[in-house]
């Protein structure tokens, strides 16, 4: 057998083993990860500063754990900013529910009563909420058998993610509501249309895995860029739990796709220090 | 054991055998930003130059304490440690330095202590030597040669606040290390293997989490910058060895291959595998003075 040959045998037998494993780290992480990130988002509320009122907080955090636990569960509906019909009607067929496509002016977002930290929460939701709806959109295309073949690890990781990405926006939106604010429930103004183009043009497997690591790469980029922008400790705390676990989700993308799985520059040469041009 | 012609898999040779290379021409350029940050850290550092000894005595004494916590909360590196450790490990800590400088000087110390561990594991027949899976060869010696510079970053950033360079590994998880080492003797290749990956995991978690809570402990916002663009990279080494733990336990190493077509044969959990939680948790962050020169 040669090299290639085996490289590429169909794994089997153990594979009771790794669902074990991952089983193991869902759990660890709904019992370690979410009361951390709970925790952590109830003291940035505390820090925000902008809270009129104490009970209003409490109500907020109450709202806010509610709202995640939903989120988690996979029931968060979202409303999509300008997406395109293939977009659109992909991410309809599923759990994920398009409610109102509408435009929204790049411009005029954040909206102009969020300011500071607040804002920065507003954008960092946003492009939470568009990686959600494109995972989303992808995982029901792929259902739709109009990628090709499906590798069951591809299929693994958009589920995944997009859980993830599902918890982050609440994590953000919890800020929001936290601090009087309106949730946001519309994708990324400034990047949606890219965004949408660039779905338009996928046709397999590799492709969704290139938008993906768009995404990824500029969610990441623009956690790290806040990280020194941000003023709230727990803003900061809140920005750099996510963008780690982003550049995660690049490396695993990166290997899927057969390439060095870690930040890279164009031309494929790992970064030892994460730059921040795609950062938004 | 696995057999050995199974553990050597064909790797793509595009995208790896001119990694090395390429990275001497890049890391001018990576480097930039971290220059231009140096920069503004320079002005930052002479205006904390009267900073209160009182407050840098007391980031001193709060983080002694939660060192004590760091070693209990470790797995295998917290396992070897011990509350023996505390008293040593407090010492070696300058309370007279800046709290950015000692955090600075800590991370350089796990930076030096991966580099170390790195060198030693590729010294090894079944990470750098001809049983190896080229993959892994290849990680190993693109991590080790980023963690140097991750530790040259720090270390520039020391000196230009007027401290020490440190030049040394972390004191706690020296010895953690070193016994985890020696517990390699004998062992097959597939064993070695996995101790290897699973002690590389540990500081590489540590590395991550410390600076993802680094990035709320630093003053300066050219220092949260300087962590904020090593912590996503550190978790990039956790994902992947979290990957190439579980393809080794699971009996795949052939798995581990950059190869076209990998991913279609690839089990499903393996899509999630390396990213455990929605949000990185600092509960494993070496305490940040751990490391200061004193």
């Amino acid at each position: 057998m040669s090299k290639r040959s085996k490289s590429q045998k169909q794994f089997a037998g153990t594979e009771g083993e790794l669902i074990s494993m991952t089983r193991e780290l869902d759990e660890l992480h709904h019992d370690v990860g979410m009361p951390i990130m709970a925790a952590g988002v109830s003291e940035m509320i505390d820090s925000m500063g902008a809270v009129p009122q104490a009970t209003n907080r409490q109500t907020s955090r109450r709202t806010f754990l509610m709202g995640t636990g939903a989120a988690v569960a996979g029931g968060a509906a979202l409303f999509a900013v300008g997406a395109s019909p293939g977009l659109a009607a992909a991410a309809t067929r599923g759990e994920a529910r398009l409610h109102s496509v509408s435009s929204v002016d790049a411009a005029a977002f954040p909206p102009s009563d969020l300011k500071g930290d607040l804002a920065v929460a507003a954008v960092a939701a946003s492009l939470e909420n568009l990686a959600v709806f494109a995972y989303n959109a992808g995982i029901n295309a792929a259902l739709a058998g109009k990628l090709g073949a499906v590798p069951p690890a591809v299929k693994q990781f958009a589920v995944t993610v997009k859980s993830q990405h599902t918890q982050h926006a609440a994590a953000w939106n919890g800020v929001l509501t936290g601090a009087g604010k309106k949730k946001v429930t519309i994708t990324n103004p400034k990047l949606t249309p890219t965004v949408q183009a660039d779905f338009a043009k996928v046709t397999d497997i590799t492709g969704l895995a290139q938008l993906a690591l768009t995404l990824e790469t500029i969610a990441a980029q623009t956690y790290q860029a806040e990280t020194s922008m941000l003023k709230s400790s727990a803003a900061i705390g809140l920005s750099s739990s996510i963008q780690p676990v982003e550049m995660q989700h690049i490396a695993i993308l990166y290997y899927v796709l057969g390439e060095y799985p870690g930040a890279q520059s164009s031309a494929g040469t790992p970064l030892a220090f994460n730059p921040t041009s795609q950062a938004v | 054991m696995f057999p050995h012609e199974e553990v050597t898999m064909t790797a793509d040779p595009r995208a790896l055998a001119e990694l090395l290379e390429e990275s001497q021409d890049t890391h001018a350029d990576a480097m930039r930003p971290t220059h231009e940050a140096l920069d503004e850290l320079v002005d930052l550092g002479h205006s904390s130059a009267s900073e209160d000894a009182t407050a840098n005595r007391a980031f001193h004494e709060e983080h002694q304490r939660s060192l004590r916590t760091s070693i209990g909360g470790a797995t295998l590196l917290g396992a070897a440690g011990g509350a023996a450790l505390v008293g040593v490990l407090a010492s070696a800590a300058s309370a007279a330095s800046s709290s950015d400088v000692q955090i600075l000087q800590t991370a350089a110390s796990i930076e030096n202590l991966a580099v170390a561990t790195y060198k030693t594991a590729l010294t090894l027949p079944y990470i750098g030597g001809s049983s190896a899976n080229p993959v892994v060869t290849k990680f190993a010696q693109v991590t080790m040669g980023q963690h140097a510079q991750h530790a040259d970053a720090f270390n520039a950033a020391v000196k230009q606040l007027g401290g020490k360079a440190q030049t040394q590994p972390d004191p706690a998880f020296v010895p953690v290390v070193n016994k985890a080492v020696k517990g390699l003797s004998g062992v097959t290749d597939a064993q070695g293997a996995l101790g290897v990956v699973g002690l590389a995991m540990e500081l590489e978690n540590i590395a991550a989490e410390t600076y993802v809570k680094d990035t709320v402990l630093a003053k300066s916002s050219t220092n949260k910058a300087l962590f904020a663009s090593i912590m996503g990279i550190e978790a990039q080494h956790v994902s992947v060895l979290l990957a190439v733990q579980a393809l080794l336990k699971a009996g795949a190493p052939q798995l581990i291959s950059l190869a076209p077509g990998t991913a279609a044969a690839l089990p499903a959990a393996a899509g999630s595998v390396g990213f455990p939680n929605a949000f990185y948790k600092t509960n494993s962050a070496a305490p940040a003075n751990q490391g200061a020169v004193k």
